[in-house]
């Protein structure tokens, strides 16, 4: 086990670099590793490696494929760390970012702002609203659950489905009203999608995820520590409520800014950390990281896959990460079953 | 207890009292509906599908673009077009490849959108998937000299990417009109060099939709109304005031019953009710929207639509998806087929 711990981190890195490579070689505009090296340094002002041959291929990748690739990876890890720490800080395997309501606020929110027909914003006017959106319902779900200064976990998860019920029946009402195309834009939005990745998008994201990666460093070890008990952990120092609350506004914070421009992707959040756990076990030192990583891998290889599996086609990433993810963590549970009767 | 059935009671007394109206309008079915006051002015006596040919008669065979052009795109940026040798124009409607074949330069386009589907295009590739979405890898694959494109499609950070990787996007206005298809003409003409070309086509088309309106015959106007028919879900919409099928009911001479019964959004679900109020004489619909509903005979089991003068003579015109509103240098061969359709000539 402590050997296999100890190269997890560097083996999902060099994975990570190796996928990225080849995800940004491949799409309609062919390009090969070495050329995509070579394009990737002379952007940064480096000469190094052979240019591509496309006559659109550098535009393509700086354009086009580079922002996208580091959005996946971005996202992806924002997804997975999230699911981590909230299954640490719940001591409950089922919770995932949903589970806290950012997901159907986010939805809520960007559907609001399709249906009215807003862009005050330009087109960064969805994204805003999304994450606003995303976070105002996370805070609804903890303050409704919060009494006396206290908040119980089953409270909070009952809350959280609440929420979410009405969400969904906030975003079915808009569906209604929505005129044609809106309604079209929606279901799409809901489906989540890497296409039009900008720049900007990445830098705007870039940031929220290095400040949740900070508190997720920050929390790790008392993490730990609540893993032991709400009550053993209270006797060795750590004050549960406030963890609970900076974890769940880390969370928020993660979800809302990675499902901004992609829209809702599901499932990442809550099968990378598991799969993680089986293979690192539950330290969350190095269990948090390697989720991170694990995301951003799984992220970047299911975008690949949505846009390149069908010829000048754009599989929804929402759909692919749940078709995929649904029927692997249910083989997982089976597993975990035979193996120890239930989960750990 | 005895408040529920009171309100039963009631209920059904208004259930009945709806039926009686049902039958005094529309009368069952099988008897005549009642009599539409322009009925002997339509030839149009039971289903027909209105269509245009395959193909768009370039205005000329030998355009000769006048290059560079700086024209303002419809985002105020100013863009410079420096080729027209390799073209893609891609909107929602196939509206904007419609007018670069018009203007005669056909030849060069190398990209399409899936809208854009006459003969003469379909070797063109499409650069679109599923319809709304545009693909920037597709479109720098093609090495484009210049996009013609507008915000009907997107993802808006597509245009924008391929902004960034250098080639000249030129967006146009993205709404759809009857009246705005001079300018909408003009503008594709004018960003690919081609300008005098460009007055000569909208000549053409004007002519052409001139004669289509001077079919309509004297007296009073069939009502007719465009509903927005898709599968067996029970969706219905139906087109009101900017829908563009109002524009294109108005050109033949018709009423359109959306506007008429006062409709304020393009497209509005209706309801049964509604729709008999609304008594159209006759039904305009898309093709692959009619036969996702199962044909005339489907369309006739929506509850409604059989209790209105078009359901009793079966008066309905169904017209090719990527046609009807388009807006695109074929509208007047549009029109002009709809009024044939309608009135027995053109």
């Amino acid at each position: 086990m402590r050997t296999r711990s100890a190269i997890l981190l560097p083996l999902l890195g060099v994975g990570l670099v190796a996928v990225a490579v080849v995800a940004a070689g491949s799409g309609q505009v062919g390009v090969p590793p070495a050329e995509v090296v070579g394009a990737f340094f002379r952007g940064l002002g480096i000469d190094l490696g052979p240019m591509p041959t496309h006559p659109q291929g550098y535009n393509a990748l700086w354009a086009v494929r580079f922002p996208r690739v580091a959005l996946a990876i971005v996202v992806g890890a924002c997804l997975a760390l999230a699911g981590a720490m909230l299954q640490g800080v719940f001591g409950n395997p089922l919770a995932e970012p949903a589970v806290v309501g950012v997901s159907s606020g986010a939805a809520v929110g960007a559907c609001a702002v399709i249906v009215a027909g807003i862009s005050v914003l330009g087109s960064w006017t969805v994204a805003v609203a999304a994450f606003v959106g995303g976070l105002a319902a996370t805070a609804v779900v903890y303050a409704l659950s919060r009494s006396d200064g206290r908040t119980e976990v089953v409270t909070l998860v009952l809350t959280g489905i609440a929420v979410n019920a009405f969400s969904f029946g906030c975003i079915a009402f808009l569906i209604f009203v929505a005129d044609p195309q809106a309604r079209e834009q929606i279901v799409f939005w809901q489906l989540g999608s890497l296409n039009g990745t900008t720049w900007p998008a990445v830098y705007a994201v870039l940031p929220l995820t290095a400040a949740g990666a900070f508190i997720a460093v920050a929390v790790a070890r008392r993490l730990d520590l609540l893993a032991l008990g709400e009550g053993p952990a209270r006797h060795l120092g750590v004050n549960v409520e406030r963890l609970r609350l900076v974890v769940v506004l880390a969370v928020a914070l993660l979800v809302a800014s990675g499902v901004a421009f992609t829209g809702i992707v599901g499932f990442v959040g809550l099968v990378v950390p598991h799969v993680v756990r089986m293979v690192a076990g539950p330290a969350h030192a190095l269990l948090l990281p390697a989720s991170a990583l694990g995301g951003a891998l799984v992220l970047l290889a299911a975008d690949l896959l949505a846009r390149t599996a069908v010829e000048n086609a754009e599989l929804p990433l929402g759909m692919l990460t749940s078709l995929v993810g649904g029927p692997f963590f249910f083989w997982l549970l089976r597993r975990t079953r035979s193996r120890q009767g239930g989960w750990a | 207890m005895v408040a529920t059935t009171r309100r039963q009671v009631a209920a059904l007394l208004g259930g009945l009292a709806v039926v009686a109206v049902l039958a005094g309008c529309a009368g069952p079915p099988g008897l005549a509906a009642a009599p539409s006051a322009t009925g002997a002015d339509l030839a149009i006596d039971g289903p027909a599908s209105v269509r245009i040919g395959d193909d768009v008669r370039p205005i000329t065979d030998r355009p000769e673009p006048v290059l560079p052009v700086t024209v303002t795109s419809h985002d105020g940026v100013p863009v410079t077009v420096s080729s027209v040798d390799r073209i893609v124009a891609v909107d929602l409607y196939g509206t904007i490849g419609e007018i670069v074949f018009g203007l005669g330069l056909g030849d060069r386009m190398v990209g399409r959108d899936s809208s854009t589907g006459f003969a003469a295009a379909s070797a063109v590739p499409v650069v679109t998937s599923g319809g709304h979405d545009l693909n920037a890898e597709a479109v720098l694959d093609l090495n484009p000299t210049v996009v013609l494109t507008d915000t009907s499609i997107g993802p808006i950070e597509v245009q924008q990417q391929l902004r960034s990787a250098g080639v000249p996007v030129v967006f146009l206005d993205p709404t759809r009109t009857l009246d705005g298809v001079p300018g909408q003409i003009r503008a594709v003409a004018a960003a690919l060099g081609v300008p005098a070309d460009g007055d000569r086509l909208v000549e053409r088309v004007g002519g052409e939709i001139a004669a289509a309106a001077a079919a309509a015959p004297d007296g009073t106007a069939p009502r007719i109304a465009f509903l927005y028919v898709r599968g067996s879900a029970g969706v219905y919409l139906m087109a009101g005031p900017g829908s563009g099928a109002d524009a294109m009911i108005r050109a033949v001479g018709a009423v359109d019953v959306g506007t008429d019964i006062g409709l304020t959004k393009p497209f509005v679900p209706i309801t049964s009710e509604a729709l008999i109020a609304a008594q159209p004489d006759v039904l305009l619909v898309m093709t692959h929207g009619l036969e996702s509903v199962g044909g005339v005979d489907g369309l006739l089991r929506i509850p409604g639509i059989a209790q209105t003068p078009a359901g009793t003579h079966r008066r309905v015109l169904d017209v090719d998806d990527t046609q009807l509103l388009n807006f695109g240098p074929r509208v007047g061969e549009m029109i002009t087929a709809l009024a044939t359709a309608l009135y027995g000539r053109s």
